[in-house]
């Protein structure tokens, strides 16, 4: 069995959205990711999956509960520390892309690498091999208004993957993309994961993109329900 | 720095502007503080000459505001004798041009061409300046013939005279024997002329003094027996008609103290003595009111300056809260791939310190055109108003990239402090 390279134990997460109304956002959440998983997270609106993202993320913190990193206590660790473990271990995918316009695509996943702590010869070789992956040495050079929705979560997958991070977390990575563009970026996801054993958590309310993943995990009003394996 | 550029140059109109605003504000500055400059240097050497020497003025007259008396030269010769007192030299001084008849009152820039008159048989010596750097010729001395004249690079250049040139001032013809070497002060618009001279030339302009030298001359015709038979108050208004001597003509006179002696103990007792003939201005008392006026101007000059600068940085600070308003989901971005909240900060702060030195940079060298322009202009008038030294101008530079660095530490912050999953939220 592969190691654990992210663990999550009763988490809980509350809002307060005015003095009377506190929103309970994640109830006692626990889950457990293994390297080379390949999670979809699924549920209905507001049940909880953003916020679980967001601080498995390390974006936010919980409430209670314990949350490790490659075996490393990250459950009392501050946002002043956190970017650091985030820039290392931890890629995101978002729905929307969200490259920085004014950068190319190489410059999008150098600043990442930069971020990372690479040195700048290492992160534009692996800058320039993770575009080639992706079909995108020809676009390298081009800023994200010229490149299409595809190409431009193509990018932001080159910008998760350029520390090599134990965990890729991707919100939504089809909600702006068509069915054909989307079935393109889950099996680039689907490779890396195969090929490179890279550990990806997607959520996601979309069935099909889902059905791609091996292991689904359910969420219901701040609770995981159901936890599956795919045959 | 290509990310810091560009940034800068997605509002383009929006960067121009702030730039602009800088730009104004960084001109008004270096202009207004090159004239500052300019002007404390004059002072400075002005400063420098009036505390290496105690100057005495007649009582009654004003040598601030220039109302003049006069100082008999058996005064001067009484004052040599106080104790630590080494020399006196009385003198006048007057304006090289005499005043247009069709517009008595007009006013130039900077000080006027003024005739100092010099006497190169005394011993008074200036503690602080005690020659002049010639760029040619030679400063009049002993052997100088009384016509001999040695004039400041100003008055060279506006009125085209050059050793060897014989010229004429206010009527009478003189030889200019030296030019001194550019001093950004006083003596640039200097004639130093013999003291005898200067004195005719000041009787000559003034007209109670130039009556009473007419009856002086008139009364010297007057033989003792014809003076004899006059009746007798004639007698006393033509014996007092006799006395008048060019040479009791001295508006002012420089006293030099003796080596090792506390100049400020002489000024003490030539006051004690001479109370009630003379005005007595120590070398201390000159120097700070010297500083005192000083510091009002360059406070007025550069605080006018100032003003036009802040309006620039607050310019600064409301670009950089809209960017950072607008940039919320970059930041949010940012900071999820890993970005510190210092390197953030660092970001932004960095991008207003751009604004503030493309703005300051443009500003100066404005600044220094428009400077350059007039100081040419005014040149062939002997009155330049600017001092662009480069130093000032490297500061001004440094000083509108601290100002943006200043006017961007709040967006800084704030951006930095921004919560990541609210940035996110606004995806």
């Amino acid at each position: 069995m592969n190691k654990i390279v992210f663990e999550a134990k009763n988490i809980h997460k509350s809002y307060r959205m005015s003095k009377r109304n506190i929103v309970q956002a994640l109830s006692g959440v626990d889950i457990e990711v293994r390297q080379g998983d390949f999670v979809a997270i699924v549920g209905p609106s507001g049940c909880g999956k953003s916020t679980l993202m967001h601080i498995l993320g390390l974006l936010d913190r919980p409430d209670e509960g314990i949350l490790k990193i490659d075996g490393q206590d990250l459950s009392h660790l501050k946002e002043k520390k956190a970017y650091r473990i985030r820039a290392k271990k931890i890629g995101f995918i978002f729905q929307g892309f969200n490259l920085i316009p004014t950068l190319t695509a190489f410059e999008n996943v150098l600043l990442a690498g930069k971020y990372g702590g690479m040195k700048l010869i290492d992160r534009k070789e692996r800058a320039t091999e993770l575009l080639a992956i992706l079909g995108l040495e020809d676009r390298m050079h081009h800023k994200p208004n010229e490149l299409s929705g595809g190409q431009q979560q193509r990018v932001a997958i080159a910008r998760a993957l350029v520390n090599n991070p134990s965990l890729i977390l991707a919100d939504e990575p089809t909600g702006e993309l068509d069915s054909k563009t989307s079935l393109e970026i889950m099996s680039i996801l689907k490779k890396l994961n195969k090929d490179e054993n890279k550990t990806f958590m997607i959520v996601t309310h979309n069935l099909e993109v889902a059905k791609e993943c091996r292991r689904i995990v359910k969420m219901e009003d701040g609770r995981i329900v159901a936890d599956s394996m795919r045959k | 720095m290509l990310e810091i550029l560009r940034n800068m140059w997605r509002r383009k109109f929006r960067t121009i502007l702030t730039i602009f605003g800088i730009v104004i504000g960084i001109f008004a500055f270096t202009v207004m503080g090159s004239m500052a400059l300019k002007l404390n240097k004059m002072i400075d050497g002005g400063k420098r000459y009036i505390t290496g020497q105690i100057t005495i003025s007649p009582k009654g007259a004003d040598y601030m505001s220039g109302t003049t008396g006069m100082l008999p030269v058996d005064l001067l010769n009484k004052i040599k004798d106080v104790e630590g007192v080494e020399a006196v030299e009385g003198g006048v001084s007057l304006a090289v041009d005499e005043p247009d008849p069709d517009n008595p009152t007009a006013m130039s820039f900077g000080e006027p061409a003024t005739i100092y008159s010099f006497d190169p048989n005394s011993n008074f010596k200036n503690k602080n300046w005690q020659t002049m750097d010639m760029k040619e010729g030679k400063l009049i001395d002993k052997s100088s013939a009384e016509d001999d004249i040695s004039i400041g690079i100003n008055i060279a250049m506006d009125k085209k005279w050059s050793v060897g040139d014989t010229v004429a001032i206010r009527g009478r013809e003189f030889h200019v024997v030296g030019i001194f070497e550019k001093t950004m002060t006083g003596p640039d618009g200097y004639v130093f002329m013999n003291t005898n001279v200067a004195r005719e030339l000041f009787v000559g302009q003034n007209p109670f003094l130039k009556s009473l030298k007419d009856k002086s001359n008139e009364a010297a015709k007057i033989s003792e027996k014809e003076l004899a038979k006059l009746p007798v108050a004639t007698r006393q208004q033509i014996v007092e008609a006799k006395s008048f001597k060019v040479e009791d003509v001295s508006t002012t006179a420089s006293i030099s103290w003796e080596d090792g002696v506390d100049p400020e103990v002489v000024v003490k007792r030539i006051k004690d003595e001479y109370k009630n003939d003379v005005i007595v201005y120590s070398p201390k008392e000159m120097g700070e009111l010297i500083d005192k006026a000083s510091a009002t101007m360059n406070a007025v000059i550069l605080g006018s300056a100032l003003l036009a600068l802040i309006v620039g940085l607050f310019s600064i600070v409301n670009t950089m809260l809209m960017s950072v308003s607008e940039r919320t989901r970059e930041i949010g971005i940012k900071k999820a791939i890993g970005a510190s909240p210092r390197t953030i900060a660092i970001e932004y702060t960095l991008e207003a310190g751009v604004m503030g030195l493309v703005g300051g940079a443009i500003g100066m060298g404005v600044g220094v055109l428009v400077a350059n322009i007039i100081n040419n202009k005014m040149a062939s008038k002997g009155a330049e108003i600017f001092l662009l030294e480069p130093s000032f101008l490297i500061i001004v530079v440094i000083f509108s990239f601290i100002i943006g660095i200043v006017a961007g530490f709040l967006p800084a912050i704030r951006a930095s402090k921004l919560n990541v999953v609210d940035a996110i939220r606004e995806l």
